[in-house]
């Protein structure tokens, strides 16, 4: 999918497209209007007395059909912008981490066309929630690991207590995997089981926080107080 | 005229009751933080806030609904601004120049100006509909299926006028916005169109997701394309709040905006919706230099803002004074009153005052009170803006995520927006834009609905639409917007011809 | 990480099996309502748990998963663990016209689920615009003979109570009129009040309102008594049209396969919440009908629910009425 030029700025174009921006554009219109009368083929149109399902679709699809042309005709005809650079990277780990997110946070089972059943380990927020952080947090080149574990780590339990809270907004979204409650004492509610993983969770972040932080401000002096990982 | 004040007095004593003005605050304060979390716009956050509101009477689980709505519309103005994404259909115009606003440094005069203006049109609703409620109510039985549909072309017309760059793309764009509308369960037949069988689409794409993959998403791939240049616009942050210069240059658009919001928000149906977009509009053609909007016009931000919060308040009208909801907000707002043991009907009025003038009473409350929260947080906002990217767009993943799986506890919504942002993020790269394909997907479900129910009502004929005298003169407008619209182009193309 | 996962998948298995029903519950409970929030059903269901909450000891948290007429959340909530801490609020449509209405449904009512007991029932009622050329049930059923199509009836779009309803008069009367579709109450309640459209079907509810302020007329109420919230409506008995009984029910299902000791608990509860003073002037105001002694009880609702499966089935597929 991704074509990247690197035609010089505004100046002339060599080959009969000028303008690759629209040419591109152009073709994802017209893919789309194809698409989507091709989904429509079975249904009735009906008349205008009693539009059918597939009235208003199929006219949206020639108008969008006939832009697209248009826009590509224009794009010979018309100097027009280049295609920019794409990056994959940075689409690449936001798509997996939201993914990530989606497949972790409650326990279902899916059937994707033939593929499946598959079954998801409904792991809660306190899972979903760092993967989403971390993984996304690698989009950028610039992503510093312990950087991403730390504010993972204490962005987490704020949203935990924030949105899971009895006392608070108490939405119904899960938490933490429901096995987890059995490993603790009978006595525990669910709230408390919850407020007791977010302090842990969050105390583990200020542990790596401070214990991390000499690591990258001392440059020559590398004996600091102990605890690095 | 004494009528109104002695309403308005007995409105006043009933929202200015301890308990009131708290809960009145609570709403305010608790729908503002949930609104401004990513994609969660004031329906979610109502329907998720509902049972606080069971432990008090039914006047005051009101006011603090009310509050939670304003608080929501709000939030969600400030997540449009700060990160671009719209929470709502009415927040998407505010993104499109607060967000430019944002990244020239001045987010904190457009959370400002949305605040302010806000206010203003929150203080000139409340007067409109405790003066001129129940007649107005009149106004919204005029309007039948053709004149919805009349009034929809209308608005998509204004979608084109919005458009910052080639119109070509702007009306393809739409088309295919109201193109991804008619995705679903088709409402007369129950057939389904383009759904792939999947049993998530049979509901149609949900706006929420469309809004935050196409902008929200998209916008945080594009922006890790352009690392460099976006610490460089985080330096200069400049003045918090509006100053003198700023507001000669709002104050028109905001009472401009009023105007149009108040008038489109009684319209049920939701009618509100067209508020922001045909604020923008009317700036746009207003405005000397035109060339700056959506590229951080402020006049951009205050007009829709204002128009925005005047329609939400108005919005109310039908439902208080007959009974019947315009929008989905307004129908949890029956669910609550009828959970309370009010059932919402031309009644209300006169059995229940209390209820119906303290509510008035307290929506000018609430708005005072998201003034005096929201100032203060601006802030707060800005100081988070100045977090080096890098930490800041995975947090706004975490709550993009949260937030969408909130609304409908669906894992397959949040996959969307994955699905939505790398489209999303296409469409940029094609030199789209996705605000005119947002509001075609928002007004193509209204405008199918109305289309096909015109068209039995009036057994096939076409006519219908130019026969009847309101649906024809919005028609006419609708034709002349779009003449003026393509005029500019239209003379460029043949001049351009004429120079080869 | 995998491995982490599946461990702790397979623990949270064992924990299910090895839960004692004698201390359920021990967490909240979410209670699955199809329709979004603020609707009838919501409403229902809210005013019921808000008592059942407190009987049982434990918070029950609605949760909205609206869709497809409802079946989206009933979908889940029929698939999810049958431990007793996930249990939703059904209703004519989901658990009486659904299957004639969506040959793809995941669920089968009448096999699926541990039918807890009925909650609240809300009456329909024949309703026209105000300036319906006929004064009563007599005068309407002539003028929907004489007219045929040129009569429009409106409906909250497929899959809704007023579009069963709707169909079921049609098909009681013989009447065919132009059936227009709205998208939820509200609107079709504006047009009817605009003298756009015609008549419709529809609950209590929604209607009760426009009635009493004289913005629509109502021809008739479709249960055997007239309701105290609109003592000058007769019944369709009185009126002659005795075959119409219909009301849009709400009821509680807990998934197949929980255990019994936990659907005595919460079928407890239920009956507890309905004897309440308060609850029931809730209920009441809405111009709901609470359900009878039979319909309490886990096997009176199953067998309502067959029954009703048995009724809408052949009526609706009469009709072509189907969403795919």
């Amino acid at each position: 999918m991704s074509t990247p030029h690197e035609s010089p700025g505004a100046a002339s174009r060599r080959g009969p497209v000028r303008a690759p921006q629209s040419l591109a554009g152009g073709l994802f219109l017209l893919f789309l209007a194809l698409l989507a009368l091709w989904l429509t083929r079975d249904l009735d149109q009906g008349t205008l007395g009693s539009m059918g399902p597939a009235m208003l679709p199929r006219w949206l699809a020639f108008g969008v059909g006939l832009s697209g042309l248009a826009l590509i005709v224009l794009a010979f005809v018309k100097d027009g912008e280049p295609l920019e650079r794409w990056t994959l990277r940075g689409p690449f780990f936001i798509i997996w981490a939201i993914l990530a997110f989606a497949f972790t946070i409650r326990p279902d089972t899916w059937t994707i066309g033939p593929v499946g059943p598959i079954s998801l380990p409904g792991l809660g927020l306190m899972f979903a929630g760092p993967l989403a952080v971390i993984i996304g947090g690698f989009a950028t080149p610039e992503a510093r690991f312990r950087d991403l574990v730390i504010v993972a780590l204490s962005l987490t339990p704020f949203c935990m207590v924030l949105f899971g809270d009895s006392a608070l907004l108490n939405l119904p979204i899960p938490m933490f995997p429901q096995a987890l409650a059995g490993f603790f004492p009978a006595g525990f509610t669910q709230n408390s089981v919850l407020r007791t993983i977010a302090v842990v969770m969050a105390v583990a972040a200020l542990l790596i926080f401070l214990t991390t932080r000499g690591r990258r401000d001392a440059a020559i002096d590398a004996a600091d107080h102990g605890g690095r990982i | 005229m004494g009528d109104l004040f002695s309403n308005l007095g007995l409105g006043f004593s009933v929202a200015l009751s301890l308990q009131n003005i708290v809960a009145a605050f609570i709403g305010c304060l608790v729908g503002t933080l949930i609104g401004v979390l990513p994609g969660v716009g004031p329906i979610a956050t109502i329907a998720m806030l509902l049972p606080i509101t069971f432990s008090l009477d039914p006047t005051g689980a009101l006011i603090m609904l009310a509050g939670i709505y304003y608080g929501a519309q709000y939030g969600g103005s400030t997540t449009a601004i700060l990160v671009n994404i719209p929470g709502e259909a009415t927040s998407v115009v505010t993104a499109l120049d607060g967000h430019q606003m944002a990244r020239q440094g001045r987010a904190g005069i457009a959370l400002g100006v949305a605040a302010i203006g806000s206010f203003f049109a929150g203080t000139v609703a409340t007067i409109v509909i405790a003066a001129l409620g129940k007649p107005l109510t009149g106004l919204a039985l005029l309007f039948g299926p053709t004149e919805y549909f009349s009034l929809m072309v209308m608005g998509l017309v204004f979608a084109v006028v919005l458009a910052r760059g080639s119109i070509l793309k702007a009306i393809a764009m739409i088309l295919v916005g109201v193109l991804l509308s008619t995705v679903g369960l088709d409402l007369e037949t129950g057939e389904e169109r383009m759904t792939f069988g999947l049993p998530f689409l049979s509901d149609g794409i949900d706006f929420a997701v469309l809004a935050m993959g196409i902008f929200g998403i998209a916008e945080i791939m594009r922006n890790l394309d352009h690392t460099e240049h976006r610490d460089v616009v985080r330096q200069s942050i400049g003045r918090l709040l509006p100053n003198k210069e700023d507001f000669k240059e709002s104050y028109m658009p905001a009472i401009r905006g009023t105007l149009i919001g108040a008038i489109l928000g009684i319209l049920p149906g939701n009618g509100a919706v067209l508020g922001p977009f045909a604020s923008y509009t009317l700036e746009k053609k207003l405005a000397k230099d035109p060339r700056r909007f959506g590229r951080g016009a402020i006049e951009g931000v205050a007009g829709p803002e204002s128009a925005n919060n005047a329609g939400a308040q108005t919005s109310f009208i039908p439902l208080l004074t007959l009974g019947i909801p315009p929008n989905a907000v307004m129908a949890l707002m029956v669910g609550a009153m009828t959970i309370h043991g009010i059932i919402p009907g031309p009644q209300v009025m006169t059995r229940n005052p209390d209820l119906f003038w303290g509510m008035i009473a307290s929506m000018w409350i609430g708005n005072l009170m998201l003034l005096v929260i929201n100032l203060p947080l601006v802030g707060v906002w800005v100081r988070l803006l100045k977090v080096p990217y890098r930490l800041l767009f995975p947090a706004i993943l975490l709550f993009c995520c949260i937030g969408i799986y909130s609304i409908n506890s669906l894992p397959t919504d949040v996959v969307f927006i994955a699905l939505f942002g790398f489209v999303g993020y296409m469409l940029i790269k094609f030199g789209f834009e996705p605000a005119p394909m947002l509001l075609g997907f928002v007004l193509g479900k209204l405008m199918e609905e109305n289309l096909r129910r015109a068209l039995i009502l009036s057994r096939g004929s076409l006519e219908t639409f130019i026969e009847r005298p309101v649906s024809a003169g919005l028609l006419a407008v609708a034709a002349i917007l779009l003449i003026i619209a393509l005029l500019p182009s239209i003379r460029k193309g043949r001049d351009e011809v004429f120079t080869e | 990480m995998k491995k982490i996962a599946l461990a702790l998948a397979a623990v949270a298995g064992l924990a299910v099996t090895g839960a004692q029903a004698q201390d359920y519950p021990t967490r909240p409970i979410t209670m699955i309502v199809p329709f979004a929030a603020g609707g009838p059903t919501d409403v229902v269901a809210r005013i019921v748990t808000d008592h059942m909450s407190r009987t049982l000891g434990q918070q029950i948290v609605i949760e909205n998963v609206a869709g497809a007429g409802g079946t989206t959340g009933i979908t889940r909530g029929a698939q999810a663990q049958p431990d007793g801490y996930t249990i939703m609020m059904g209703h004519m449509g989901t658990h009486g016209a659904a299957p004639a209405l969506y040959p793809n449904l995941k669920y089968d009512p009448t096999k699926d689920f541990a039918a807890i007991g009925m909650a609240a029932g809300t009456p329909i009622l024949i309703v026209a615009r105000k300036d319906f050329p006929a004064n009563d049930l007599k005068g309407f059923l002539e003028h929907l003979k004489a007219n045929g199509t040129k009569v429009n009836m409106a409906h909250a779009g497929v899959g809704s109570v007023s579009h069963s309803t709707g169909i079921l008069f049609n098909s009681i009367v013989g009447a065919k009129p132009t059936m227009v579709t709205y998208r939820g109450t509200g609107p079709a309640l504006n047009d009817l009040m605009a003298n756009t459209v015609d008549y419709m079907t529809d609950q209590i509810v929604n209607v009760a309102p426009q009635i009493q302020a004289g913005t629509i007329k109502a021809f008739a109420i479709a249960t055997p008594e007239r309701s105290p919230v609109l003592p000058d409506v007769p019944t369709t008995k009185e009126a002659g049209l005795g075959d119409y009984q219909v009301s849009a029910w709400n009821a509680v299902f807990a998934p197949k396969g929980t255990p019994p000791e936990i659907v005595k608990k919460l079928n407890d509860a239920l009956v507890k919440s309905l004897e309440d003073e308060n609850t029931k002037k809730r209920l009441l105001e809405l111009g709901g009908v609470l359900p009878s002694a039979e319909e309490q009880t886990p096997e009176g609702l199953q067998k309502l629910v067959n029954s009703e499966v048995a009724r809408w089935t052949p009526v609706l597929q009469a009709a072509g009425a189907k969403a795919e």
